[in-house]
């Protein structure tokens, strides 16, 4: 017996949602029983229409390559809202993680941002780069005008470090 | 030669269907002094037990060994049965076949069949080194002691009283009555609370039958089932129960002002006052905590109760008083409390003085309450526009409790009902649900009263609760039906709290040896079977200190454990198990390890000659058998599991895992 999404006709993937339960290292995610607390609170709601809520219940249905191939799980800001106040400690941050690595696995479309802050991060080790500063008075200023110490480029070490940690995941 | 029959029962298909039956009744067969082996489907039934007793009867069967299930199922149904029959009912040996081997072997049936057959061999070797035994009878007394006094405890002592019983109800507050007593109506009749609970209370408290102790406190429990001697302490009031009539003259000039904790804080009394308008007893009480006089110890301070009172009852010097009582049963109704929601920050509570819990709700819409009944929000004294009703807090969370409260939903409907009968259409309410759980009897034409009653309901938990300076409070839900994140704009919200397990509990589980399940609530002897009774003899489990409860459920279960104390004290007597320990006087050397070990004191020393000899007090024993896996000279036996007895078994079992190739 199975079910099929009539809206995209799409079908579950058990094989799948059974990935993603191996990720989360745990079973929580089958507890939810869409109290929907997470999508109240959810950051990237009001302006993404990203529903926590409903990632949960269709990974637990087993439509979760529709999932890891959309853009939505992108959109969640890691506010850690929905980790903290679950009751059912089901985590649907956890959840989104999950999936994307499962996109990037599976060389699914990722923004481009984030690949930029990847590269950003084996390059320089840093997740923003450097910008100047405008005070008050719009004067600008640098680290170096500022008097900081220099930052300087993660060794190769670091980053081999980095890479193996990606591929691992 | 004994002659030995042996029974496999297939439990259904609960045994059967892992262990092969057949193979192993064939195998039980072939086993010494075994004159028959059977199977049969069902051993407890009444085919099954007739088949047993006409073999005892038809073969002079003096041992019999029944492979079913645990022996705290059916073992004294097997043991009625085999006495019926002529046979002493302690020569019976049951062998779990179920518990110990089929429910955990449920995938290797192989391997099942075997362990059955090596456990049928054991019991067999056991069994022809049984003793016949005979209970012992003890006499008990016929009166009970009810901890707590809410509306359980009140059941449980009325019920008693009026059959006839001594009953001394102990209550920690100073009045009877606990949470209902707090309760503005009742669901799902919207009773009055306090109509329905009054004429109870007042009952209690002139009840013949009925000692009330008030503002006390069970202190010590000794003995045993039907001959309990406990001690109760009474703390003082610095009032003269006999003498104070009520008139609460104190309380109009004490000049100490305390919050009221009937009121849950959110109202003013006085350090001498009464503890609530139906108190029983209806008599003043000092708080000595805040109390002039009492905290400086000087007498020529304040003093001014005493002065006005008119029956001279108040007395500064009062001391604490202690009450021994002899009692053959307890029955524990010491109740649960209302979660805390601050531990849950996104609700608000304690951060927004409008949000407030249901049983601050309760005081507020209670015409004796604070604000005399009338529904105003906390802040601003102003009857709120909007009311939201939060559901599950604290429980169905597994932060915090994982368990169903059982309560909130129904209590957040009749709050709903209220306000809306309250305030009419001026005020929109919405109950933010998860699941609307109407299970009771008239519980789901209550909530459909609700919907009638223009009371929204919204499908969703809000994340949480914010609050604007002016005091109002704003959150967003989304709402399963239409999809839709909406934004309400509250005056109030009102919490669904839990029920918690009763702080006391440690202290009661020590004190009784009652124990405590997961979830920290009292456990019954068993979930389904015996839902009344601890798993110590005689102490019995009434109201919300077993799990969380509303009134009818409370009050059944409160009758119903008056029933079981009735139907142990009844007779007057009672029947003891003989699996007690005994000393063999001409071993033992007078070392004092089993006295020193005995955790029930059933160990007595006493002087024999020049020696010392271990004496069991036998109504105490409860046959642990610590003091005989103790002795050093082997002076102390358990009846029924003597060494000789265990041993044999241990030696089959070795002998025929070495037989087996082991």
């Amino acid at each position: 017996m199975s079910i099929i999404d009539l809206m995209s006709m799409a079908k579950p993937n058990l094989a799948s949602r059974e990935r993603i339960l191996a990720k989360l290292r745990g079973r929580d995610l089958v507890n939810c029983f869409q109290c929907i607390k997470c999508t109240s609170g959810c950051t990237a709601l009001k302006l993404l229409e990203l529903k926590p809520h409903e990632i949960e219940k269709l990974v637990n249905l087993g439509f979760v390559d529709e999932l890891s191939s959309s853009d939505i799980i992108w959109t969640c800001v890691t506010c850690l809202k929905c980790v903290q106040r679950c009751p059912q400690k089901a985590s649907p941050y956890h959840v989104i993680i999950a999936l994307r690595n499962l996109a990037v696995e599976r060389e699914a479309k990722v923004p481009e941002e984030f690949m930029k802050a990847v590269s950003r991060v084996l390059e320089t080790g840093l997740a923003e780069t450097f910008q100047d500063v405008v005070s008050r008075k719009m004067e600008t200023f640098n680290r170096k005008s500022l008097k900081l110490p220099m930052v300087y480029a993660p060794k190769e070490s670091f980053q081999t470090v980095f890479l193996k940690a990606l591929e691992e995941r | 030669m004994p002659k030995i029959g042996v029974y496999v029962c297939h439990c259904g298909l609960n045994i059967a269907g892992v262990v092969d039956v057949e193979k192993a009744t064939e195998y039980a067969k072939g086993l010494p002094d075994v004159v028959v082996a059977k199977h049969y489907t069902y051993m407890c039934s009444g085919p099954g037990q007739r088949m047993i007793q006409k073999d005892i009867r038809g073969n002079k069967l003096d041992r019999i060994v029944i492979a079913t299930c645990s022996p705290r199922m059916h073992e004294e149904t097997f043991r009625k049965a085999i006495a019926e029959a002529g046979l002493n009912p302690y020569l019976v040996e049951i062998v779990n076949l179920r518990e110990h081997v089929s429910w955990p072997h449920a995938h290797e049936p192989q391997q099942a069949t075997e362990k059955a057959k090596a456990l049928i061999r054991m019991g067999v070797a056991r069994v022809r080194l049984l003793e016949s035994l005979e209970k012992h009878r003890v006499s008990v007394e016929r009166s009970v002691l009810v901890v707590g006094g809410g509306i359980a405890g009140i059941q449980a002592s009325l019920d008693l009283a009026n059959a006839g019983f001594k009953v001394c109800l102990v209550e920690k507050a100073p009045s009877i009555g606990g949470r209902m007593a707090q309760l503005d109506k009742t669901f799902p009749t919207l009773d009055c609370s306090a109509c329905i609970l009054t004429p109870k209370m007042v009952d209690v408290g002139k009840h013949p039958n009925i000692t009330l102790v008030t503002n006390g406190e069970v202190l010590d429990v000794k003995g045993f089932v039907g001959n309990y001697e406990v001690s109760v302490a009474k703390r003082p009031r610095f009032v003269d129960e006999t003498r104070c009539v009520g008139c609460e003259l104190c309380t109009q000039v004490c000049p100490v002002k305390v919050p009221d904790g009937f009121n849950e804080g959110m109202s003013q009394t006085r350090a001498i006052s009464i503890y609530s308008s139906h108190a029983v007893p209806k008599v003043a009480i000092v708080d000595p905590r805040c109390c002039l006089r009492l905290k400086t110890k000087r007498k020529e301070v304040c003093g001014k109760c005493a002065q006005v009172c008119e029956a001279k009852a108040i007395d500064f010097e009062q001391q604490p008083e202690t009450l021994q009582l002899k009692v053959g049963g307890i029955i524990i109704a010491v109740g649960s409390e209302v979660f805390d929601a601050s531990q849950m920050p996104e609700t608000g509570y304690r951060r927004f003085p409008n949000v407030i819990s249901s049983i601050e709700f309760e005081r507020i819409s209670d015409t004796a309450g604070p604000t005399g009944g009338k529904i105003l929000s906390p802040k601003s004294g102003q009857p709120p526009k909007s009311i939201v009703f939060v559901q599950c807090v604290g429980s169905r969370d597994r932060r915090f409790h994982e368990y169903c409260c059982r309560i909130g939903c129904m209590v957040s409907l009749k709050q709903a009902i209220l306000a809306r009968e309250k305030m009419g259409q001026g005020v929109s309410i919405y109950v933010c649900y998860n699941d609307v759980r109407s299970f009771g009897k008239g519980y789901e034409e209550f909530y459909r009263r609700a919907r009638d009653l223009d009371i929204n309901f919204v499908a969703g938990i809000p994340s949480d609760v914010r609050g604007s300076p002016d005091g109002s409070l704003y959150f967003d839900v989304f709402e399963r039906g239409t999809n839709k994140l909406l934004e309400m704009h509250a005056g109030l919200v009102v919490l669904a709290n839990g029920l918690v397990p009763n702080s006391d509990l440690s202290r009661i589980n020590e004190l009784f040896h009652a124990s405590r399940s997961a979830d920290g609530f009292l456990l019954e002897a068993h979930p389904k079977l015996r839902p009344l009774e601890s798993s110590t003899a005689g102490i019995f489990l009434a109201g919300a200190c077993q799990g969380p409860k509303d009134i009818p459920d409370t009050v059944a279960q409160a009758s119903g454990a008056a029933a079981k104390a009735i139907d142990l004290l009844l007779s007057g007597e009672i029947e003891l198990e003989p699996l007690k320990a005994i000393v063999d006087n001409d071993l033992c050397s007078g070392c004092r390890v089993c006295e020193s070990l005995c955790p029930f004191v059933a160990i007595e020393m006493k002087r024999d000659g020049e020696a010392l000899r271990a004496e069991v007090i036998e109504v105490m024993c409860q046959g642990c058998g610590l003091c005989s896996a103790a002795c050093p000279t082997g002076a102390v036996r358990i009846q029924q599991y003597e060494s000789k007895q265990v041993l044999a078994q241990v030696r089959t079992a070795c002998v025929g895992a070495m037989a087996g190739g082991g």
